[in-house]
């Protein structure tokens, strides 16, 4: 079996391999490049995008815990004219998708990003993220609520013909219902989880160990609740999932992608390991040639 | 040009107390890394602890080093406090290491050497990173200031000696030189140092000692640049995790990995 064939498809897009990295994890791509071939990939997603810059949460805004990361980053990023003057260039020169992660505090925020962005060529999707954790005001609110989240997203759909991805959250309680809504919004694809709501308190100084207080939890310390999710949210929904939480190898990609991810991204682990995405890319294509399997079409879902 | 590679444990003993040197052979990284840079290291093969550790490199030898069988070596000091530091203290000669660097901006030169004195202000593990300043500057004259709680805490003396190098040492104690704080000391021997003279002083240690530091009317009036500690998460500027406040008009939070993790001390703002 020498043809492997690798390649997904998630909207308009075709992936030469489903392995994608996430939001907040890999900057704008350049900060990766020193550690190997970006075009190798099957999607990049950017570092979540506002309109305007913001400045983000006050430190620390990282912590460890066992098996994962705390963080408060809170979205901070030069805003939508530095990205698309100073940042968007350079994905010119790479041959693998550009996914730009984007968020504004009201209905109207997303829409005129939504609209902007769909007119700079270099993008193949928007990732809506409708539930980082980091915000008070920002998407959350549209993530928890079914109703508000088809809203929204039927609202961003009409701005946009670029692939349309809701990035979901997991702090809720039923996350399949949200699933369904922005389909019925209009979504191309979902991705999830971003990460758990979570605060860690030293015990020694009395006080939280994050300056926001509250933070957002990654890392293979999420990945069964991850893998469960994206399960109940496959019986759910008929548009691609892209999952995540906690992958950090091959072993753990394929179990996304058995529950039914037809793509998966890496997060945290790209901070530890630079280079596990392609490690990912290789282990796939190991396990599918031991496995006598020639396309990767055939493990999606392939489970129970 | 920084890279992720493997080197191999050459050494690791301890030093004093809760003291440890580790010595990695790793030639790309020895041959590049300049003063005030870092690098990070996987101190665990599984998920516990997650995170690379940075650490400023101490001592490195390069390719061309007279010493054949140094050649490519790098040292960094580290000190026993948690998890991550208890498993390397268990790390064993032939082990490999993995290694990411070198990382950050560093510190920068007087644009000539002759062109000013050079003061190091160091508290704690922070000496660490201003060794190999001392090693740069070669003959040069530096005046270096050591701080620590403890006469244990002070570390390098013997190295700094081996230069042409005036030691001035505090513990917070009293129990090996001057008791008190290194900025205390520093401030207490300001006549020293003439005003017609031009003076780089570079710093590196714990917030509150920088701040102390920055506070004084006599850093202000010297070019000084200080070495900055943070909770990393990746290291080379990806998630933003490691900032600190600044001065800068546009961004205020700067990544201590990337942007620095040296800085002006002016530019930084203390909260």
């Amino acid at each position: 079996m020498r043809d492997i064939d690798l390649t997904v498809k998630i909207g308009k897009m075709i992936l030469k391999n489903p392995v994608i990295v996430s939001s907040g994890t890999f900057g704008f791509g350049e900060e990766f490049e020193d550690f190997f071939d970006l075009n190798r990939l099957g999607g990049i997603v950017s570092k979540g995008i506002s309109l305007k810059p913001m400045n983000g949460n006050p430190p620390p805004r990282i912590f460890e815990t066992e098996g994962g990361i705390l963080n408060s980053i809170g979205l901070q990023n030069p805003g939508y004219k530095e990205f698309i003057r100073n940042r968007l260039p350079y994905f010119k020169n790479l041959k693998t998708h550009l996914i730009v992660n984007c968020f504004g505090n009201t209905e109207k925020e997303y829409v005129e990003l939504a609209r902007r962005l769909d007119g700079s060529p270099g993008i193949s999707a928007l990732e809506m993220n409708i539930s980082c954790p980091n915000i008070k005001r920002c998407g959350i609110v549209f993530g928890t609520d079914p109703r508000m989240a088809h809203r929204l997203v039927r609202a961003v759909r009409k701005a946009t013909r670029l692939t349309l991805i809701a990035k979901l959250s997991p702090n809720v309680t039923d996350i399949a219902l949200i699933a369904k809504s922005v389909e019925e919004g209009g979504a191309d694809a979902v991705s999830l989880v971003n990460t758990f709501r979570a605060m860690a308190v030293n015990i020694h100084t009395r006080k939280p160990e994050l300056g926001n207080i509250i933070g957002g939890l990654s890392g293979p310390a999420i990945k069964p609740i991850a893998v469960r999710m994206v399960w109940e949210v496959r019986q759910a929904v008929n548009i691609p999932i892209i999952g995540m939480g906690g992958i950090m190898n091959a072993g753990d990609a394929i179990e996304f992608i058995l529950v039914g991810a037809s793509a998966i991204q890496i997060g945290t682990a790209n901070l530890v390991d630079p280079k596990t995405g392609i490690e990912v890319i290789q282990g796939l294509e190991k396990y599918l040639g031991r496995n006598k399997i020639n396309c990767i079409e055939k493990l999606i879902g392939a489970f129970g | 040009m920084r890279l992720q590679t493997e080197g191999v444990v050459v050494s690791n003993k301890r030093i004093k107390t809760v003291y440890y040197r580790l010595g990695i052979n790793c030639p790309p990284i020895a041959e590049q890394i300049k003063p005030g840079q870092f690098v990070m290291l996987k101190v665990s093969d599984d998920s516990s602890p997650l995170l690379r550790r940075p650490f400023s490199v101490y001592k490195t030898y390069r390719a061309r080093h007279p010493e054949k069988r140094k050649r490519g070596l790098l040292f960094i000091l580290y000190k026993v406090v948690g998890k991550g530091t208890r498993i390397m203290a268990s790390m064993e000669k032939g082990q490999r290491a993995d290694l990411i660097g070198p990382l950050g901006n560093g510190f920068t030169l007087p644009p000539l050497p002759s062109s000013g004195n050079i003061i190091l202000i160091g508290g704690g593990m922070g000496i660490v990173s201003l060794y190999p300043l001392v090693e740069a500057f070669g003959e040069k004259r530096c005046f270096v200031f050591v701080g620590g709680k403890t006469e244990h805490d002070i570390l390098c003396l013997d190295d700094f000696k081996k230069f042409n190098s005036s030691v001035f040492i505090a513990t917070e104690d009293g129990s090996l030189g001057h008791k008190g704080t290194v900025v205390d000391l520093f401030l207490s021997e300001g006549k020293r140092f003439r005003r017609n003279e031009r003076y780089y002083l570079y710093a590196c240690g714990p917030a509150a000692m920088l701040k102390a530091l920055a506070g004084t009317a006599r850093a202000k009036n010297l070019i000084s640049q200080a070495s900055l500690e943070a909770r990393m998460a990746c290291g080379f500027g990806a998630c933003w995790g490691c900032v600190v406040k600044t001065k800068h008009p546009k961004i205020p939070y700067q990544r201590v990995c990337k942007d620095g993790p040296v800085f002006q001390l002016g530019d930084i703002i203390w909260e």
